[in-house]
């Protein structure tokens, strides 16, 4: 129905004219669509949008945010996702309804510099977002290591239906956490294989826009070309009680696969 | 009255351009790592770096706005920029151009996008060599589109001016000093509005459009320059789309 495909775009760009109706990072300015960042602008049945290709982590509903603990007041704990906006996590979302300041001590289970997964339940431009960890495999954080990376670029390291990130966890016996806000906590047995993770995660990173990226990676980690699916049964082998976020959030996009080492999971929020 | 000799008979400038001829530009994206977006131009002579920080938290926190984000931002001239050192000091002229540039920004920038927060912008001229405010703003948007601000336009700045009697465009430091008249301009050139427009000099009627005419088509010409930065340090020399790409950006 729109003879617009893809395109490169720039703010102040025409996308497109007609009536068409504006979707993400796009304004309507009489009878055209401009967009408003630096990106990949495309047209669905929806509407016009602009993928972008920079920008800090603007938080969404129901996305799925890596964080860190910052301070708690009688209420509620402050959590930076590395936004402009810090989070909260209430005090009741821990606890229980029947949470009491005076009976629950909160820095027995969340102290300054903890790191967890959260969803993000509420946020609009009026209040800063509030955070959830009720759901199974939400919540604290208990190892791995800390990197940070553009959010921009969360939707391609995962990949297309996760290739990207399963790629890299099996060749290099890591468990990847991935959180839409661009946190990224990495862990793994031993220490050459968390190098060759983080030397893989800072490519997709530096070269997220360049063509044939997957076959770098591959390159980069010495994967023979086949295609991960056809190796081993998909069932899920949980050896530690590691973070895990799969069937019950209809909003995710899980993949597991398995090695007979490591239960791999992705944590991704929807994320158009 | 004796006038300086701005343009010789062959119509030739002091520094060989002709009369609306631009001086060349270079402009470099993403030269600091630490800040959202930043760029480096190279306006003739001028050398100037910007870098923009944000939208992040509002300090001092009574600063913020409820419904739209706070703009703000630095012009500031290195001590060695000029020939004699400059005292390092916001001076009364760049608390000015300080709040001109910010003005000269503002309609470009989507502020009510980030409610409660702020967009810092630093200009730092390292070395002037007249129209560093035009520079400055032509860096500082393309800064800002690298910080992925949603803007509904870029601003593309340039100066027109009167010398020896003539209009010519993008006016240097001594056709500034020695010169009759100064004309900066920021525009956008796709709303096609202007957002900064000063005089310094006295023009008639007829000079003052001819002046404004040809402002605006070096601004034009600038954000072809801008446009092109962008272009090559996004996406390269290819620029054809390959599905692959694409697709997996998408997911």
């Amino acid at each position: 129905m729109l003879e617009i495909k893809k395109k490169y775009v720039i703010p102040g760009d025409v996308i497109v004219e007609g009536n068409y109706k504006p979707l993400m990072n796009v304004i309507k300015k009489e009878n055209s669509i401009i967009s408003t960042r630096i990106g990949i602008a495309e047209s669905s049945k929806d509407g016009i949008r602009v993928i972008p290709l920079s920008g800090i982590y603007i938080p969404r509903i129901n996305d799925i945010v890596i964080g860190k603990i910052i301070d708690n007041s009688s209420l509620s704990w402050e959590v930076d996702i590395n936004s402009c906006f810090s989070a909260h996590l209430p005090a009741q979302d821990v606890f229980g309804r029947d949470f009491s300041p005076a009976r629950d001590d909160m820095k027995k289970r969340f102290a300054p510099g903890d790191l967890l997964t959260a969803r993000i339940i509420a946020f609009d431009r009026t209040r800063d977002p509030m955070l959830s960890i009720q759901e199974r495999d939400l919540g604290k954080i208990l190892h791995g290591e800390f990197l940070k990376i553009s959010s921009t670029r969360v939707p391609r390291l995962i990949g297309k239906r996760g290739s990207m990130i399963q790629t890299i966890e099996q060749a290099t016996q890591t468990k990847i956490l991935i959180g839409q806000n661009g946190i990224l906590v990495v862990s793994g047995q031993n220490h050459e294989g968390m190098n060759l993770a983080f030397q893989a995660i800072k490519m997709v990173e530096d070269e997220a826009h360049t063509s044939n990226l997957t076959q770098k990676v591959k390159d980069l980690l010495n994967v023979q070309d086949e295609s991960p699916q056809k190796e081993g049964d998909n069932t899920t082998v949980g050896k530690e009680g590691y973070i895990n976020n799969n069937e019950n959030n209809s909003e995710t996009n899980d993949i597991e696969t398995n090695n007979n080492t490591s239960e791999i999971t992705i944590s991704k929020g929807e994320s158009s | 009255m004796n006038e300086t000799i701005l343009i010789d008979e062959s119509g030739k400038r002091t520094d060989g351009r002709s009369i609306d001829e631009l001086r060349e530009i270079k402009l470099t994206i993403g030269v600091l790592k630490k800040a959202n977006g930043s760029a480096f131009i190279e306006f003739g002579k001028n050398k100037i770096i910007v870098a923009v920080y944000g939208p992040r938290e509002v300090h001092p926190k009574h600063m913020a706005q409820p419904d739209k984000c706070v703009l703000r931002c630095r012009y500031h001239m290195s001590p060695f920029s000029t020939d004699t050192r400059k005292n390092p000091a916001p001076s009364r002229r760049e608390i000015e151009i300080s709040k001109v540039i910010r003005e000269a920004l503002e309609p470009a920038v989507v502020l009510e996008d980030y409610p409660r927060a702020a967009i810092d912008i630093f200009v730092e001229v390292l070395q002037a060599d007249g129209g560093s405010r035009c520079a400055g703003i032509t860096a500082a948007s393309v800064a800002l589109a690298d910080a992925g601000i949603n803007m509904r336009d870029l601003v593309a700045a340039c100066a027109a001016g009167k010398i020896n009697n003539k209009i010519a465009l993008d006016i240097n430091d001594v056709e500034d000093k020695e010169g009759s008249a100064d004309m900066p301009v920021a525009y956008l050139p796709n709303l096609e509005q202007i957002t900064l427009l000063q005089l310094d000099g006295i023009l008639n009627k007829s000079q003052f459009t001819e002046c404004l005419e040809k402002a605006l088509q070096g601004c034009k010409m600038v954000y072809e320059i801008q446009r092109k930065a962008l272009m090559e340090k996004y996406f390269g020399n290819d620029l054809s789309l390959d599905d692959e790409n694409t697709e997996e950006i998408k997911e």
